[in-house]
């Protein structure tokens, strides 16, 4: 037996290090038929915003080499009808549940956090301050380090609940945005969000996506991800969770050596509903064989000297 | 897998039993599956394939209607027209395919009333004969009368018009076929949408289930509001998941409310079949 717990927030213990992460997941009843989700670390919802959004017109998606970009455009339910029609089932299984929120300003943010803000069966908040694919899902604030720590400061002030901040990729200096937030009140760190990117028709001469440009996430963005979640781990003092491109569990084991305390699984769940849990599984069969005794001290062991 | 409970059986590897070419860069997989998989298939549902390989690329599945299936096998067709779909064509018999459905909502039953069947109207164009075929397969597998049943099938050529032979059986059972080709090499000259246009005339009674390019379905749906027929559209957009989370598939329809207002619809598992009138394109 490995103790898989990990504390990814002051008094927020996990049962394991893995996590799903947000917009690959839904509202996690789409998986229920596939495994007990309340066997994973928790689940990240769907980002939801105050008011139901329809997300973006044309093609969403499209594959790219070990990746795929997509430009859904936070299409969500919106936050009363996720509180009444979709938590209480979540409740049912339970799973632990992060509420991913984001707006159009300061206010929504903060209004969210107030409305989720002693709703028994919510575990936590994920800031998203990194959704690339829409002008107001957050991205405005996150590519500055100072706007970034008054979202984040008027959040804290709204909730007593632990708060993750989502980063994007997409900046110059991810640890001067990663340290600004902490410095707000941010209890842990996700990241990364996905990267920028575009594809386009050659015979048409036309971009694919409707929205131009997209999100690429996959195993195609592993390297940079890990690069990021590397040197914020080092910088800052709270958990950071890593995101991106992670697919099996040996890239969730190099995320944690990384210094990650948990990891979100995203684009591997739409190929395999069940990744997230043969993940779980995966981690544990791997530190047992190791002889490690507890997923903690395996976090942050990566040794200095390269191979 | 230890420690999950795993509530659904029909996310598997499957051993592909035969394969055969159907046109140029057209083939036809039968892949080994349980029984239980098979109860489950409907005319009309499809299935999430992958390539079971350790590198990622091509990273997502795609989807294909279920053709054809009988106790221990289900059958799809495959049009290499992309990265994913030309690694599936190049597989083998004995090779694996990751395989993860029935998914989605197939077309509905056949509609009688005081025992009086009304006429329906299979429209295929192109691949979409897959799907549509399920229909037709699907009868003549459980013996079922197609009176009153008729296909049109148009595709580019007579080459390919996949499947015709096999479909030609089920006439013993009422199915009556008519064909049309862009180029006239079988049957009539043009598209599939004008034979529907002309017989539609004689039938204010019929009903339409159709599968096709968007093209064809876009002019499936003003020849039906013209002549106010009741008609299902099989859509087919892109997809990463095939069960309702990646919302990349989302079409845009008018909301069950009435009153116009207009919503997205999941075409995985909201469809893929749509009432014709729903559909906003």
């Amino acid at each position: 037996m490995v103790d898989l717990t990990v504390e990814i927030a002051p008094g927020l213990i996990l049962k394991n290090p893995v996590l799903t992460a947000s917009g690959t997941f839904g509202y996690g009843r789409e998986y229920a038929p596939y495994f007990d989700i309340a066997k994973l670390g928790g689940i990240i919802t769907k980002g939801l915003s105050l008011e139901p959004k329809t997300g973006n017109p044309g093609i969403r998606i499209t594959e790219t080499a070990c990746g795929m970009l997509n430009a859904i455009g936070l299409e969500n339910i919106g936050i009363e009808q996720f509180l009444s029609m979709e938590l209480p089932l979540l409740r049912k299984l339970g799973a632990v549940v992060i509420v991913n929120i984001f707006g159009q300003e300061q206010a929504d943010y903060a209004a969210l956090a107030a409305r989720l803000d002693g709703v028994e069966g919510i575990s936590a908040l994920e800031i998203n301050i990194s959704c690339p694919n829409v002008k107001a899902g957050g991205i405005q604030f996150g590519t500055d380090p100072a706007a970034a720590a008054k979202l984040v400061a008027a959040v804290r002030q709204a909730t007593s609940l632990p708060l993750i901040t989502k980063l994007s990729p997409n900046v110059s200096d991810i640890v001067a945005i990663a340290q600004a937030v902490v410095e707000a009140g941010s209890d842990a760190l996700s990241l990364i969000n996905t990267l920028m990117g575009m594809a386009i028709d050659l015979d048409r001469k036309k971009p694919i996506l409707g929205n131009t440009t997209g999100g690429l996430s996959g195993p195609a963005i592993k390297p940079v991800a890990l690069r990021m979640v590397y040197q914020v781990a080092s910088a800052v003092s709270v958990p950071v969770i890593g995101i991106g491109g992670i697919v099996n569990q040996r890239d969730a084991l190099e995320f944690l050596l990384a210094g990650a305390t948990a990891v979100e699984i995203g684009t591997a769940s739409f190929i395999n509903p069940q990744s997230a849990a043969l993940i779980v599984a995966g981690i544990e069969n791997y530190l047992d064989r190791q002889g490690c005794k507890r997923v903690v001290d395996f976090i942050g062991s990566l040794e200095k000297n390269p191979a | 897998m230890a420690g999950i409970r795993c509530w659904t059986l029909f996310l598997f590897n499957a051993e592909i039993i035969d394969k055969q070419k159907l046109s140029q860069g057209i083939f036809r997989l039968r892949l080994k599956s349980g029984k239980d998989f098979c109860r489950a298939a409907k005319p009309g549902r499809f299935v999430m394939l992958g390539i079971d390989n350790s590198l990622f690329d091509p990273l997502l599945r795609r989807p294909f209607g279920l053709c054809r299936w009988h106790e221990e096998w289900f059958e799809v067709v495959i049009k290499n027209v992309g990265r994913g779909s030309a690694q599936l064509c190049q597989l083998e018999k004995g090779g694996s395919v990751a395989v993860h459905g029935p998914l989605g909502n197939g077309y509905p039953q056949q509609k009688t009333e005081e025992g009086e069947v009304s006429p329906l109207f299979l429209v295929a164009g192109g691949m979409g004969i897959a799907s549509i075929a399920s229909y037709i397969f699907s009868a003549l597998d459980s013996n079922q009368s197609l009176t009153e049943t008729f296909l049109f099938y148009g595709a580019a050529s007579y080459a390919e018009l996949i499947l015709l032979n096999e479909l030609t059986a089920a006439v013993a059972l009422g199915l009556r076929i008519k064909t049309i080709t862009d180029d006239g090499s079988c049957g009539r000259h043009g598209l599939v949408t004008q034979i529907l246009a002309a017989e539609l005339l004689n039938n204010s009674q019929a009903r339409i289930f159709a599968c096709g390019p968007e093209a064809m379905l876009k002019s499936v749906q003003k020849i039906l509001q013209t002549g106010g027929n009741e008609g299902y559209l099989s859509l087919e957009n892109r997809m990463a998941c095939g069960f309702g989370v990646c919302l990349g598939c989302v079409q845009t329809v008018f909301a069950e409310t009435g009153a116009g207002g207009v919503e997205t619809a999941k075409v995985c598992t909201q469809g893929p079949v749509f009432p014709a009138r729903k559909v906003i394109f």
